[in-house]
């Protein structure tokens, strides 16, 4: 084991843990001046651990690495085995990234609980990462829990009304979920005797031949649907808008960016992919629950004034691509979904801490009560128009390009209405986005919004540097591409 | 032999359970349950389901109990005086259950006596991975940790949700 890798897995799952005892064991008050800069310096090092596993699995021509936690097992057959292929490195990457803008949120906008944020932004990265890396379902099972608790903790952070009613809402929808996960995990326990994906994938491989097919199959139900829930796909998203909404800023910027991907999309991705594969019928499933949720969120944002809500429903639209990318089974449609996960991660992010700098500077979420900010607030302004833009997918900015590759592999699936209408949602979003523009930062300026300044600091630097990742990686995209394609990727 | 084992085990289980519900301090209440667990851990060891026996003891010995002494540390204890009254209630009403669980023996004794049915321990056959040693440190090293920072989610929850609620 090179000890560039040792560096970076002891920081994947070792480091958020050293941060939350180095803050808790100085007095309380130190520990609130230095939380959110220890964050920040643990966001920034899981970035760059994300690309020390990248670059040593290019070096070793691996498709995954393994590892462990505590002490080197390679010798032991029964080893909790650890893993890190491309797709998890993306994941941890993002998961990095828009913690790191969490925090810059955060600086202006959390006020005296910088320690008790801090705390718990720590331990839904310690959930994450883990949620990225394991291989076995029970324990897959475990780090969603820990994410979810965290995440109802913080969403009610100031206690208020909303806060704790968009929590409960989560928590009970959460519930439900975990119920399902594990009635599932029980089926899959007492048919296969392990819940390690390669062996439940063995298994599935030829489930109608199994003992008890009719549990194989209740299994995989109870788990689709629970983990549609906990990503807030169409059918189940009831608890999604009123969470993202009434979560305090640099905790939307966190649920909104990573926080429902990880623990549902890229749970879902690695299920279909790892475990499930056996499944016929799972490409048709989620087909069917992606086109619905694009469709239900696009024409669910038309009736919205708050511009979090907005975006919530957005997400929902957002999702339903990448669920979509993966239906096709086919490798252009994988990499559409896991560059369609990075670029939701980055733009929703961009607009989430856009969302804030507004509720910061005008005072109000209501689209109806702003109007003519562009030359009030020009940076706020044009991230917002990227953002937009990248979010329905006009090039060459990052989102084009994702959702370029999401159609081409639909419509080579055969599935030619799908891709019509994955299109036509799209021109869809744009449509409202470009209304919620013209409301909000076009037109003549409202009455009492005359002393609106741009935002500064944090929220502006979050603001440029997450534009920065949409252009850049937008117009560089094409040389990705053919990056890919010459290591067979493709 | 082992059938006096499993049956000295099965009664300190029975044991721990009443006591659970005897005694008056929460904290030792949540402590005997936890014990519960123990035991019943080391039924499944013997039995040979060294998977399910992990889990119960991290999850119900060790999780469920943490939650509990976190959830009673919230809680006011009662004053002197209410306690002791409460005290003869609760002798009151707990004197017939040494009756109920004789009763609930017999009844299951008789049953089991008459009905031939076979309650023969069964040996599975021991499994791969027997040893607690390979299962708790190998095999289930990423829950271990998972537990942990669980412990630590719930610690932050009582902080923010509950602690400064009492300062005001």
């Amino acid at each position: 084991m090179p000890t560039s890798l040792q560096f970076a897995t002891a920081t994947i799952m070792g480091l958020p843990f050293l941060a939350i005892l180095i803050l808790n064991l100085v007095n309380r008050k130190t520990g609130n001046q230095l939380a959110l800069g220890v964050g920040i310096i643990v966001a920034v090092i899981q970035m760059i651990s994300a690309i020390i596993c990248a670059g040593l699995l290019w070096a070793n021509q691996k498709d995954f690495i393994d590892f462990s936690i505590f002490w080197n097992m390679t010798d032991s057959a029964f080893a909790g085995r650890l893993s890190i292929d491309f797709f998890s490195i993306v994941v941890l990457f993002c998961i990095g990234m828009v913690s790191f803008i969490s925090f810059l949120t955060a600086k202006q906008t959390v006020g005296d609980k910088k320690l008790n944020f801090t705390n718990l932004l720590m331990v839904i990265m310690l959930g994450m990462n883990g949620i990225a890396v394991v291989t076995d379902l029970f324990s897959l099972y475990v780090f969603l829990e820990i994410t979810g608790i965290a995440s109802f903790v913080l969403i009610a952070l100031f206690k208020d009304p909303e806060g704790l009613e968009g929590a409960f809402k989560y928590l009970i929808m959460s519930a439900i979920a975990s119920a399902f996960l594990l009635i599932s995990m029980a089926c899959i326990f007492m048919n296969v005797g392990s819940l390690v994906y390669s062996d439940v994938a063995a298994a599935m491989l030829n489930w109608q031949a199994a003992d008890q097919p009719l549990f194989l199959m209740a299994a995989f139900i109870f788990f689709i649907a629970g983990i549609c829930i906990k990503a807030g796909v169409a059918p189940f998203h009831g608890w999604l808008p009123d969470a993202y909404q009434s979560a305090p800023a640099p905790v939307s910027v966190l649920l909104g960016g990573i926080v429902t991907k990880v623990a549902g999309v890229y749970a879902i991705i690695r299920i279909t992919s790892d475990v499930f594969s056996g499944v016929a019928t799972i490409n048709m499933i989620l087909m069917i629950l992606g086109t619905i949720s694009i469709v239900f969120g696009a024409v669910a944002t038309l009736s919205q004034k708050d511009f979090k809500r907005i975006l919530a429903y957005s997400s929902i639209s957002q999702i339903g691509y990448i669920v979509l990318g993966i239906s096709t089974g086919s490798p252009i449609g994988f990499l559409g979904a896991v560059l369609h996960f990075f670029n939701h991660a980055t733009f929703k992010t961009t607009l989430f801490v856009n969302s804030a700098s507004l509720e910061k500077q005008v005072g109000t979420r209501d689209i109806n009560e702003m109007g003519g900010l562009e030359g009030k607030m020009p940076l706020t302004n044009v991230s917002t128009i990227l953002a937009f833009l990248s979010t329905s997918g006009i090039p060459p900015l990052a989102g084009f390009w994702s959702k370029l590759l999401i159609i081409i592999a639909v419509w080579q699936a055969g599935a030619h209405f799908v891709a019509g209408t994955a299109v036509f949602a799209s021109v869809f979003t744009l449509a409202y986005f470009l209304f919620v523009m013209r409301h909000v930062f076009y037109g003549p300026l409202k009455e009492g919004l005359e002393d609106v300044k741009e935002t500064k600091g944090s929220l502006a630097l979050a603001t440029v540097l997450l534009s920065i990742v949409t252009v850049g990686f937008g117009v560089l995209f094409p040389f990705v591409l053919r990056f890919l394609q010459a290591q067979g990727m493709l | 032999m082992t059938q006096v084992i499993f049956v000295i085990l099965l009664l300190l289980m029975v044991i721990a359970a009443v006591a659970a519900v005897m005694v008056r301090n929460l904290i030792k209440s949540a402590i005997c349950l936890a014990a519960v667990s123990v035991f019943l851990t080391i039924i499944l060891f013997l039995l040979g389901a060294p998977l399910a026996g992990l889990f119960e003891l991290s999850v119900c010995a060790g999780l469920i109990t943490v939650v509990f002494v976190s959830a009673i540390s919230l809680t006011t204890p009662y004053k002197k005086e209410e306690a002791s009254e409460l005290a003869k209630k609760r002798l009151a009403r707990f004197i017939q259950l040494p009756f109920i669980l004789a009763l609930v023996a017999i009844v299951f004794g008789v049953m089991l006596a008459f009905s031939g049915m076979n309650i023969g321990i069964p040996y599975a056959t021991p499994s791969t991975f027997s040893t607690f040693k390979e299962v708790f440190w190998n095999m289930r090293q990423a829950d271990i940790l998972g537990q942990i920072i669980i412990v630590l989610a719930g610690v932050f929850a009582v902080v923010v949700l509950f602690k400064e609620r009492d300062e005001k």
